[in-house]
């Protein structure tokens, strides 16, 4: 069974301050297998934080159906939720006292009991989780004391300890300098291509979305939707069509955006 | 997320601090009890002056079991509060669960003048279970209207702060009832809200006690739970917490553990806020593991000596507890934020 996830039909949007439901998407249809690097892609305003709070039912599906593997996200209970999907989100840990390995643990918590005590078989999976991350050695320093780079990286051990076959990133680079985000994306490449996890991510980098995923999906700001290798979305000009603005236009070759020349 | 081995020896340090306050507490006082008769509450030999057992039973041990009951309830409710508002400021005063208790004795003070049911001359039996149920049933009705509106609104924040608003409406209607009271009965209000530990017997301390281990014990089961608040309502529900379900019980659990240390005492002020972060600062974490016995150490340490300050004038009478605490508290707390500001920047 290669196939992770599975998207049919989906809608997504939510609750208006007036109760009305504002639709962002009415017909997503995706699917992700194993091994793969996926990169949601769109402006501002598209619905990718919707999408993957929606499928991470944080937030209400509003028709449709999610499938994790063969079971209906609907059906699944939180904790078996858990045991599926992994996550990496933007939301800032405040506390100032939780070291890393504090942190890294509670990616153990599915599976775990009551009072959440380890077993010597977790703490191989905390220890494996680090030395992959290649941050054995900030195992006992405080999280708040990282840098952004750093911290991100302990979210992501956090996620590969809980051992699921997916891990859904939300603005994983964001915030983070150019050397922290090339080792970031590698790692996520490494993640899915030798250890044949699926890699779910949203972002606004154009540019290391199109170098690192296998595929791409679209998010446009009025309901378009598309899906394809990097390469060929380039090449065909649809990521034009998704972003270019008025005057400033997506150089194919350098991939980056520029002023539209006069001529 | 283990106890780690550095911590443990200061635990055993804090137990025997514990003990030590506890029986300085049966030792001083505004007479001297000899040593000898002091260790006779552990060996229970018979070799005792008769008038200093009266004394150590009757006053005394009533009231330093009362002020370790309260200490822990209101410490661990205060933990609890602020890791589920994710708020260093949560506390049992702030969500408006301690002003419900002064409303209810409030509202039976003011039901006794207007019926003409002279409480404070009437039976003392009677006076005090009015007293304390009405305490009892003012906390939970706050509670159940904080846990009311929980259920519809999601943000801790919100909630937080409808909290606050809620104290502070039940103590406008404390105000105006105090207004329309007479003088005896707003002497016998503001007694109670001065707060005191010895107001309790044996047995009502002793019930205290039981009921403040109990509820403590269940926090043991949520030390997970906790830890996974630590890291935001998403993450938690990524490891398989179901938040909205332990929000509710944790707050349930808060609720119950400050109904338990305010009834007979008044509302104590500044513990159930000062001492997790004093735990936190001291152990340098944020892991419940470490943190729920860390707290209850401390917030017996905590009464136990605000007690014995309580006593030091020397009298029969002590100083009101709630002024002792908010003297030792509320220092604590300026010095918690100021260090906190310093670790922020480090």
């Amino acid at each position: 069974m290669n196939r992770l996830l599975k998207i049919r039909n989906l809608e997504i949007g939510f609750e208006s301050k007036k109760g009305k439901a504002v639709r962002l998407h009415h017909s997503l249809n995706f699917e992700l297998t194993k091994g793969q690097f996926i990169s949601i892609l769109g402006p501002n305003g598209a619905g990718k934080s919707t999408f993957l709070r929606t499928i991470l039912a944080y937030q209400k599906v509003l028709s449709g159906d999610v499938y994790y593997g063969e079971s209906l996200l609907t059906d699944l209970t939180v904790k078996e939720l858990a045991k599926e999907v992994a996550v990496v989100l933007t939301d800032k840990i405040e506390e100032s006292f939780l070291t890393v390995y504090e942190i890294v643990s509670t990616g153990r918590y599915p599976f775990s009991g009551f009072t959440g005590r380890l077993t010597e078989e977790d703490n191989i999976f905390i220890s494996e989780a680090l030395e992959l991350v290649g941050i054995s050695s900030f195992t006992n320093r405080y999280f708040h004391q990282l840098s952004d780079g750093e911290r991100q990286k302990v979210m992501i051990a956090r996620a590969i300890a809980q051992d699921t076959a997916l891990i859904f990133l939300d603005e994983p680079v964001a915030f983070i300098d150019a050397p922290s985000k090339i080792e970031i994306m590698e790692l996520l490449t490494m993640l899915s291509h030798e250890h044949q996890k699926g890699i779910l991510i949203a972002t606004h980098d154009l540019e290391a979305a199109l170098r690192y995923s296998d595929e791409l999906w679209l998010l446009g700001v009025d309901g378009e939707v598309d899906k394809g290798d990097p390469k060929g979305l380039l090449n065909n000009g649809v990521i034009n069509k998704f972003f270019d603005k008025d005057n400033i236009v997506l150089n194919k070759e350098k991939i980056r955006f520029e002023k539209k020349s006069i001529n | 997320m283990g106890i780690k081995g550095k911590t443990a020896p200061w635990f055993i340090i804090f137990l025997a601090l514990v003990i030590i306050l506890f029986l300085a507490n049966l030792w001083y006082g505004s007479v001297l009890i000899p040593w000898k008769d002091v260790l006779w509450v552990l060996t229970g030999s018979d070799d005792i002056n008769e008038i200093n057992k009266v004394i150590i039973l009757d006053y005394r041990l009533p009231q330093a079991i009362t002020a370790i009951a309260v200490g822990m309830a209101l410490s661990i409710a205060g933990l609890i509060l602020q890791t589920v508002f994710r708020n260093p400021l949560a506390g049992p005063s702030v969500l408006g669960i301690s002003s419900g208790a002064s409303l209810g004795v409030a509202l039976v003070v003011f039901a006794g003048s207007l019926f003409q049911l002279e409480l404070l001359n009437s039976a003392y039996i009677f006076r005090e279970i009015s007293v304390v149920a009405a305490a009892l049933i003012g906390s939970f009705l706050v509670l159940l209207i904080i846990i009311f509106i929980s259920t519809r609104i999601s943000n801790v924040v919100t909630i937080l702060i409808i909290g606050i608003m809620i104290g502070y409406t039940v103590s406008a209607i404390v105000g105006v009832i105090q207004f329309f009271s007479r003088a005896e009965e707003l002497h016998a209000y503001i007694l109670w809200g001065l707060g005191s530990f010895s107001k309790t017997s044996i047995s009502q301390s002793v019930f205290l006690l039981c009921a403040s281990l109990l509820v403590t014990m269940v926090v043991f089961f949520y030390i997970k739970g906790l830890n996974a608040l630590l890291l935001g309502d998403y993450y938690a529900k990524s490891v398989g917490v179901d938040v909205k379900q332990i929000q509710i019980i944790l707050i349930i659990i808060a609720g119950l553990l400050i109904a338990i240390g305010t009834v007979f005492t008044g509302p104590i002020a500044f513990v159930g806020l000062a001492i997790p972060h004093l735990a936190r600062y001291f152990f340098k974490t944020s892991n419940h593991g470490i943190l729920i016995p860390a707290v209850i150490l401390f917030g017996i340490s905590l009464t136990l000596i605000c007690n014995l300050i309580a006593k030091l004038p020397g009298y029969d009478t002590s100083l009101p507890i709630n002024a002792v605490t908010s003297m030792v508290g509320a220092p604590i707390i300026i010095w918690v934020i100021v260090k906190r500001g310093k670790v922020k920047r480090a």
